[in-house]
């Protein structure tokens, strides 16, 4: 972007100059003098709906009023906000406003935070002649399973409207009536169940839209507050954490360029409550005659270290492996990584749970692209999970990539998604096809779609679209995108929150921390401080899970990982953790995977420890504490430190600073990171490598021959935004929100099968079979059923697309 | 001998007060506890939670009292009224009504923060306890009971004065805007914890018709 071309404005007697075209409140607000407001967001258009703004400004025919929110600056402009004609027009308005907003402010969870409480006193007149009665409505009614709207309280500022118009693209709520009955609401049996609801609450400038696992739960006064990175959206979007007497409250989203831009998603907006469940682990277990026994934490720490040393010792360390690590910090991952290599002398450790892209491609440093790159794109290509559902901070940033700053956008998909209504060109292709669809590409079959790739910034967004693909079409399309576009940039997506740290913390059975491969300079490099380490690859997830069937893997650690629910064929985890000789587990939960494990040691989880994340483009932000674990549980990274000491290895990890220091000093890539820097100077964070990184030159695999299914029907199986995940199955507001078991059928094939919406039917793969309640809808094209991964009261059905669908 | 006479001069003042003292004429000190005195109207004594006359609570769990606390030793949560069979008018009541009286430093900030005067404090001020629990009054202890009576935490303690309890203070006579000279004659608020209905208080034509002296007992 060029450089804004300057104009001066003189506003209350002092000169500044300022970007030309700018909205005047803008330009007022960066040069110090504060216009109150409340219906201008800067991350939205104007609409001049409030009239707070008023501000007085010299013309030829002498001073005139306008609203600050919807004039832009021009050259020789002279401003004033403080005259007593706007003073006068501020007290009217607010006077205005005030004559049927109700004053229960006491009762008002916005009341102590409000913008319209705060400005009645600095602008207000103080008292008001209304005397008559205020309207009313019935209150509050909720306008989904989250959000309730007290009419009353409304001064239809637009703020709502807009932002699910044009922020989130769900236009569910909207002004009713004209004139003195005009009121905010949805339409008629048509909730507002946007994904992105929370964001209204936050934004409302009065108590109107309240958020109902936050409603009179506390008053802003007594909120602690600390800044953080959300751990539910792959973008780690910047939160603030606001805790009362040690339980958290809420979440709110925090503006900035870097990531977010304020908003969230309601998963991690809402995603609190299952810290504070009762379910969680809060002392040591193990397992003493099949039974589950409290013991302490020495007990727990020499049983588990003295069997890892005995398989050890019998089998070396490839009989040991680690799965998990996606979901805490870099300094988790970075003690796990060290653990197994240094303690257990094994490469077999993964935080992939193989539904992920290669180890190589997640952690390429080369062309690869920022979250800013996505606004500065001609081109965006998607060929990823619907970013609606899985990577919610991106699909707004993608969303208004296409729709306000004009970006060709390219959406490639098996069936509708999020963003269809703002993309240039939508291709689906059959579950399982994708190779066909790739191949007709790469011979330029689709014209406009080719058109597009020869812009001059593209950015592509990989990633496994449907478990029927695999990850190599991911790899493969990578390679496309940049045979076509040569200096394209390449954001390779995956779930889980932190995989991308955990793999920069050599979380990979062929990585080791820093991007560098096992076999690169970077493994001598590490040698100085972690000694010898085993040079083999080691297995990932499903060769371990293999390994614990054929029993060549004999003890298993699972830092928070549960296979059992997270792998697209859950089979394989479900045999190998009933084969399994010894499991070990680190978790805030019983879970199916770790239910039958040997040792069970209680975690800290979000917002009970310090340390850094990476997110999907490498940026590295810091994560605070605002409450201490429950019971006795601790940080991965202590456990695993005193488990190595038991074991006779001193992996000399003494606290997560400490942590985050040793990473610098051996990971190229993040060298200079500290947390003073990510306090003070960074924020936003620091995307890595900072500098003298070596990247993993990754040259992505040539592309493939085709294997598109023939069957009739192909199955589409992909995440979605609320699934039966442990930690949503303890939030309780969130955990009702997913769809169910259901299968989503186009309606031109529901006659050949008999299938009728609402109607039971049966879905029959290979690996798998279950009954789900059937939806027909237009999204899913005809020869494609789609079914929601990991639902409450599903089955699983693997990830073979061939599928037969029947009426029980 | 001037001396002498100026030690007579001064030993008549003490000999003085000590002869009023015996004979009662000027006696300061009382047989606390078996006599009791009365407190100053506006005495900052034990908190009450007050109802309405129907027997409504009036606490609606603001929060405004534990925010304005200096001493913060309010601890409060407030929670949906049941519609059906609501606790307070409107859609919020305090859930959670905590005093640690050992940190109270009796300001009466509370009283003056409260929006609905809920929350009034009586003349009560006997509250040792032998532990520090017990120093903690919950909404149990502070709510009073549908007929206007006020629970004390030990009933059979030979301190308990049941009748401090019916008393509030009249801090916020003074300060809300029932206090206000324009509102003289109008219902609004009342110096007494308790249901039922009161009479106005006076204002502030009758106090000025009233003696200067008349009106300087308190």
């Amino acid at each position: 972007m060029s450089e804004a071309k300057l104009v001066t404005v003189t506003i209350n007697g002092v000169e500044s100059q300022v970007p030309a075209g700018e909205l005047l409140i803008k330009a007022a607000q960066d040069e110090g003098t504060y216009i109150p407001r409340f219906c201008w967001h800067q991350r939205m258009s104007p609409v001049g709906m409030c009239r707070m703004c008023l501000v007085e400004i010299e013309t030829p025919r002498g001073p005139m009023m306008v609203t600050a929110c919807t004039s832009p600056v021009s050259d020789g402009m002279v401003v004033d906000t403080e005259s007593e004609e706007v003073k006068k027009a501020q007290e009217a308005i607010l006077e205005f406003l005030l004559a049927n907003h109700p004053l229960d402010c006491p009762v008002c969870d916005k009341g102590g935070e409000c913008p319209l409480q705060d400005q009645a006193l600095a602008y207000g007149p103080g008292e008001s002649r209304f005397v008559e009665i205020k309207r009313s409505f019935e209150k509050p009614i909720p306008i989904s399973e989250l959000v309730l709207l007290d009419r009353e309280r409304c001064i239809l500022c637009a703020l709502c409207t807009r932002f699910s118009e044009e922020i989130s693209g769900d236009p569910l709520i909207e002004f009713q009536h004209r004139g003195n009955t005009t009121e905010v609401n949805t339409f008629p049996d048509l909730p507002f169940s946007s994904y992105f609801s929370g964001n209204t609450v936050q934004i409302c400038p009065v108590g109107a839209l309240t958020a109902k696992p936050y409603r009179f739960r506390a008053r802003p006064w007594d909120l602690q507050k600390v800044e953080s990175s959300s751990l539910q959206d792959t973008a780690h979007p910047r939160i603030e954490i606001h805790a009362s007497q040690n339980e958290i409250l809420r979440y709110t989203g925090v503006d900035n360029d870097a990531t977010n831009h304020g908003w969230l998603s309601d998963k991690a907006r809402f995603g609190y409550e299952y810290l504070r469940s009762d379910q969680r682990l809060t002392s040591p277990l193990v397992r003493r005659g099949g039974e589950l026994v409290e013991v302490s934490w020495t007990e727990a720490i020499d049983t588990a270290a003295n069997r890892l040393d005995l398989i050890k010792s019998e089998d070396g360390g490839e009989a040991l492996a680690v799965i998990g690590g996606a979901q805490g910090t870099n300094e988790d991952a970075y003690a796990i990584s060290k653990f197994a290599r240094v303690a257990l002398g094994s490469n077999n450790v993964d935080a992939r749970l193989d539904d992920a892209l290669a180890s190589h491609f997640l952690s390429a440093s080369v062309d690869r692209a920022t979250i800013a790159d996505i606004d500065d794109a001609d081109t965006i290509v998607v060929w990823a999970p619907d970013l609606k559902e899985e990577h919610p901070t991106l699909y707004l940033r993608v969303r208004r990539a296409a729709q306000e700053l004009g970006a060709t956008l390219v959406v490639i998909h098996p069936r509708a998604t999020g963003l269809d209504d703002r993309a240039s060109h939508k291709l689906t292709y059959r579950p399982g096809g994708g190779y066909e669809l790739l191949d007709e590409l790469a011979n330029g079959d689709h014209p406009e779609v080719s058109q597009a790739f020869a812009a001059e910034k593209v950015v592509a967004l990989v990633g496994i679209a449907s478990h029927a693909d695999g990850p190599q079409l991911a790899e493969s399309v990578a390679a496309l995108v940049r045979r076509k576009a040569v200096h394209a940039k390449l954001m390779p997506l995956n779930s889980r929150a932190n995989t991308y740290g955990a793999l920069d913390m050599g979380l990979a059975p062929d990585l080791l921390p820093g991007r560098v491969g096992l076999d690169t300079i970077g493994c001598a490099n590490l040698a100085a401080s972690w000694g010898d380490i085993p040079a083999v690859i080691g297995r990932d997830t499903r060769q371990i899970l293999q390994g614990l069937d054929s029993g060549e893997v004999r003890g298993l650690v699972l830092v928070g990982a549960d296979p059992i629910n997270d792998l697209p064929e859950p089979s394989i985890a479900v045999d190998a953790l009933d084969a399994a000789e010894y499991v070990i587990a680190i978790d805030l939960f019983l879970n199916d995977s770790n239910r039958n494990a040997d040792v069970i040691l209680p975690a800290s989880g979000f917002s009970e420890k310090e340390g850094t994340v990476t997110n999907v483009e490498g940026r590295v932000q810091k994560v605070n504490q605002i409450r201490p674990a429950p019971g006795q549980a601790r940080t991965d990274w202590a456990i695993l430190d005193d488990i190595a000491t038991r074991m006779g290895v001193s992996l000399g990890l003494a606290s997560a600073e400490g942590i985050t220091k040793e990473i610098a000093t051996v990971s190229p890539a993040y060298e200079d990171l500290t947390w003073d820097s990510l306090e003070w100077d960074h924020r936003d964070g620091i995307v890595v490598p900072i500098h003298g990184a070596q990247a993993i030159n990754h040259i992505p695999v040539a592309l493939q021959g085709s294997k598109a299914p023939t069957a009739k029907l192909t199955l589409h199986v992909a995440r979605v935004m609320y699934d039966n995940g442990v930690r949503l199955q303890h939030s309780p507001s969130l955990h009702k929100l997913g769809p169910g078991a259901v299968a989503h059928l186009n309606p031109g094939d529901a006659p050949s099968i008999g299938a009728r919406d609402g109607h039971t039917i049966k879905v029959v793969t290979t690996r798998g079979e279950g009954e789900f309640t059937c939806v027909l809808d237009e999204g899913t094209p005809t020869g494609v059923v789609y079914v929601p991964f990991n639902q409450q009261g599903a089955s699983s059905l693997g990830s073979d697309p061939v599928v037969r669908v029947t009426t029980s | 001998m001037g001396v002498i006479r100026e030690f007579i001069k001064g030993l008549r003042v003490t000999g003085g007060t000590m002869l009023r003292t015996i004979t009662g004429e000027e006696l300061v000190t009382t047989e606390y506890p078996k006599e009791m005195r009365q407190k100053p109207p506006r005495f900052h004594g034990r908190h009450v939670l007050n109802r309405y006359p129907d027997g409504m609570e009036k606490c609606i769990g603001c929060e405004l009292c534990a925010g304005v606390c200096p001493a913060k030793c309010i601890f409060v949560r407030g929670m949906d009224n049941d519609p059906e069979n609501p606790t307070s008018p409107g859609e919020r009541f305090g859930f959670v009504y905590e005093i640690n009286m050992l940190r109270c430093i009796f300001c009466a900030l509370c009283v003056e923060a409260c929006p609905t005067e809920a929350i009034t404090m009586t003349h009560l001020f006997e509250m040792s306890t032998t532990n520090r629990e017990d120093a903690i009054y919950t909404r149990e202890t502070l709510l009073m009971d549908e007929k206007g009576g006020v629970p004390h935490m030990f009933p059979d303690d030979e301190l308990a004065d049941m009748d401090e309890l019916a008393v509030a203070d009249g801090w916020v006579k003074a300060t809300a805007p029932s206090g206000m000279a324009s509102y003289q004659g109008v219902k609004m608020w009342q110096g007494t914890p308790g249901p039922g209905d009161w009479d106005p208080e006076p204002g502030q034509s009758e106090l000025d018709a009233r003696s200067p002296t008349e009106d300087d007992d308190g």
